[in-house]
């Protein structure tokens, strides 16, 4: 009886160890093969796609990526694969490599790859003389946001948000990047502007962060008349909330005939400030002229503007001028997280001022006898960009495209490098096995952006302006509307082009950025071009 | 490993309350709030910083949702495997299908809000299942007071 009982006493631990075995084996692996080396390779990431080609024959479902790895890398699809599995924290080896390095298969052995471009290379003119020079010097400091409560963040020469660096369309800014405390390390990223990748600021792609006592000097030409800003892009979600930021207006070589004012929005400890102040911003603006209030939002998550008291022109978009904006009343403008609205008013004659509104009660005054403008409630109807303003040429066909890519974005459980949790997925695949979207100089890229994943995601390309050609399949009909912040809401896809014109390794993530932080990044990679630069690494490179 | 699991258990039904009690503390928080004139915009909700103290009721109810609930119901079902409480792994099943549910439903109720109030439904239900698998010891031990050998195969 004791033997009995002893022998189904045993099989029944036995039968215990091997589900509990059953069940937590899975979840253990899963969360081994999901955790990242200390220091990897963007290149290194997911695998290639090339939207369908390059226009070089023979290269379709080639491997660009072994160009890009250049000479120094790998020189033949085997080494290449022996240099990319340590990066993947042992993938190829669980199998996972199918997914990161499987697609490489189709390229052919012999292939020799382009001589590879250092991003460092790409560079403005050295030879020219800057027509603005700025240092930027930051620190971590307690500092008070005009007319607001202290802040435990960082500066940027002792202010937050940093100055507002002005040039005019043309000019070379040269802007010095000092860090005199900050001990994660930090980077400059110019938001809008399609500067030379090497002057991008992408920690960990093209540049190291720059520690404390270091410096960086970036150098780009502001070929663009618009309104832009700048950011750390070094362990950005949390950078940027805390201050490092400010903004970048660049004028037109003819002046733009308008009272010109900057509204930079930005949340210090949960407290939503314009220019770094809690109530209202008053520009001075005479009856009858025009004032321009360029209204950038620093924000992870879009925001309302609307204005009372007056009508207005939504003008520029993202640093970009609309074609023949008609004037707007009783409608909101929806401003994408990390994307500018530019809105012009004509002042009433009769001296009255006009409010708008960003988000909330408070915004900005345009007024100059009196700023006492009534706030107004948000007018129900939101601006559709799809259909405002008159259409104009884009300057290139996009259905004559050589690429055609598709980001699109959803959501699952999982490990992220050993966190469990509801991770962002592209394509279907989890962080680090995302796309890289491979290009050509000179190609006309299309890509598909679509969003299923129960949140909206204000995806932001480096480097480069897009055109929205539709959205949800209905083609837009209004201005042209270039982005380089693109709210894609949850359920919507929208179809942009561009044509791929500044070679470089250039990040395509969301600008919410602890969204980032979670996964959802991918690049877009030039044939031929390389980074040094790695992710972690001993300058502790962390983009996101 | 009969405690472990009954406490495991008891632990689901506890941060089940736990939930509720958080999401509707945030949402009275952000009532009163938007009463004193706050406003509340996806700038606002994707801020780090808390616009409003009671903002912590919603951190907390994603983090045990997401995270700490699921961990403990996986622990409660492999905690089924070693113990002899007739039916436990059936119970521990039970919970472990409602709280996968209640996280879908709890995710999808931000694309189909109808979903969400399907979400504060599942809820009742997996309290009740989790306080139902940390009372199955009781129910055997009314049921089949002497033949504790004869029924542990079905515990397996």
């Amino acid at each position: 009886m004791d033997a009995t009982r002893r022998r189904g006493a045993r099989a029944r631990l036995v039968v215990a160890c091997a589900a509990a075995v059953a069940v937590l084996g899975p979840l253990t692996w899963l969360r081994q093969d999901s955790l990242m080396p200390d220091a990897y390779s963007v290149m290194d990431m997911g695998y290639a796609d090339h939207g369908g080609g390059s226009r070089e024959a023979g290269q379709v479902g080639g491997s660009p990526v072994h160009s890009a790895h250049g000479p120094a890398r790998a020189t033949g699809h085997e080494a290449h694969s022996a240099a990319a599995a340590p990066g993947h924290a042992g993938h190829a080896a669980a199998g996972h490599g199918v997914t990161a390095m499987g697609r490489d298969v189709a390229a052919p052995a012999d292939h020799v790859p382009a001589p590879g471009r250092d991003v460092t290379s790409l560079t403005a003119d050295p030879r020219r003389e800057a027509d603005v020079r700025v240092t930027l010097t930051a620190r971590k400091q307690r500092f008070r946001p005009a007319a607001g409560r202290l802040v435990d963040g960082y500066t940027l020469n002792g202010t937050s948000p940093g100055p507002v660096i002005h040039a005019t369309a043309g000019q070379l800014v040269e802007v010095r990047l000092v860090n005199e405390s900050v001990p994660d390390g930090i980077t400059l990223h110019w938001h809008g502007v399609d500067v030379p990748n090497a002057a991008d600021g992408v920690a960990g792609v093209t540049q190291d962060a720059v520690g404390v006592g270091g410096s960086f000097t970036y150098r780009f030409v502001a070929d663009r008349a618009g309104t832009f800003w700048y950011h750390s892009h070094q362990m950005s979600h949390e950078q940027v909330r805390r201050g490092l930021l400010g903004a970048l207006v660049v004028a037109p070589a003819k002046g733009t005939g308008a009272v010109d004012g900057v509204a930079l929005l930005h949340l210090y400890d949960g407290v939503r400030t314009v220019n770094g102040r809690e109530g209202d911003v008053r520009v001075e603006a005479s009856p009858g002229a025009r004032a321009r209030v360029r209204v950038i939002n620093t924000e992870n998550g879009q925001t309302p503007v609307w204005v009372g008291g007056a009508p207005f022109r939504l003008v520029a978009v993202d640093g970009t001028d609309l074609n023949e904006p008609g004037p707007v009343r009783g409608t909101a403008v929806m401003v994408t997280a990390g994307g500018r609205a530019d809105l012009e008013v004509a002042m009433p004659e009769d001296g009255s001022p006009v409010r708008v509104h960003i988000g909330g009660p408070t915004g900005v005054v345009l007024g100059s006898r009196a700023y006492d403008a009534p706030a107004v409630p948000r007018p129900a109807a939101t601006l559709d960009l799809l259909s405002y303003g008159a259409p104009a040429p884009i300057g290139f066909d996009p259905d004559a495209a050589d690429r055609r890519f598709v980001y699109d974005i959803g959501r699952r459980p999982g490990f992220l490098d050993g966190r469990p949790g509801l991770w962002w997925t592209v394509n279907g695949h989890m962080f680090p096995d995302v796309p890289m979207y491979v290009v050509a100089p000179g190609d006309v890229v299309r890509m598909r952006i679509g969003n299923h994943s129960g949140e909206t995601h204000p995806m932001h390309l480096h480097g480069h302006h897009a055109v929205v050609l539709s959205r949800g399949g209905v083609r837009a009909t209004g201005s042209p509307w270039w982005v380089d912040s693109l709210e894609v809401g949850n359920g919507e896809w929208y179809d942009i082009a561009f044509v791929a014109d500044n070679p470089g390794i250039w990040m395509d993530h969301c600008h919410n950025l602890p969204h980032a932080a979670e996964g959802l990044v991918a690049h877009l990679m030039y044939e031929g071009v390389t980074t040094p630069f790695t992710i972690g690494g001993p300058p502790g490179n962390r983009p996101e | 490993m009969k405690v472990l699991y009954k406490v495991l258990a008891y632990l689901i039904a506890a941060e089940v309350a736990v939930q509720a009690m958080a999401v509707v503390f945030a949402d009275a928080g952000m009532g009163k709030w938007v009463e004193q004139g706050g406003v509340l915009d996806k700038a606002v909700m994707e801020s780090d910083a808390p616009p409003f103290p009671e903002v912590v009721g919603l951190m907390v109810h994603g983090m045990n949702g997401i995270m700490v609930i699921p961990v403990v119901a996986l622990l409660l079902l492999v905690s089924s495997f070693f113990t002899k409480i007739p039916g436990a792994v059936k119970a521990a099943g039970l919970v472990l299908l409602l709280v996968v549910l209640q996280v879908s439903l709890g995710i999808l109720g931000h694309d189909i809000p109808g979903l969400g109030a399907l979400h504060g439904l599942n809820a009742l239900l997996l309290f009740s299942a989790a306080v139902y698998a940390a009372r199955r010891d009781r129910a055997a031990a009314v049921t089949t007071p002497a033949r504790p050998d004869v029924r542990v195969g079905s515990a397996g």
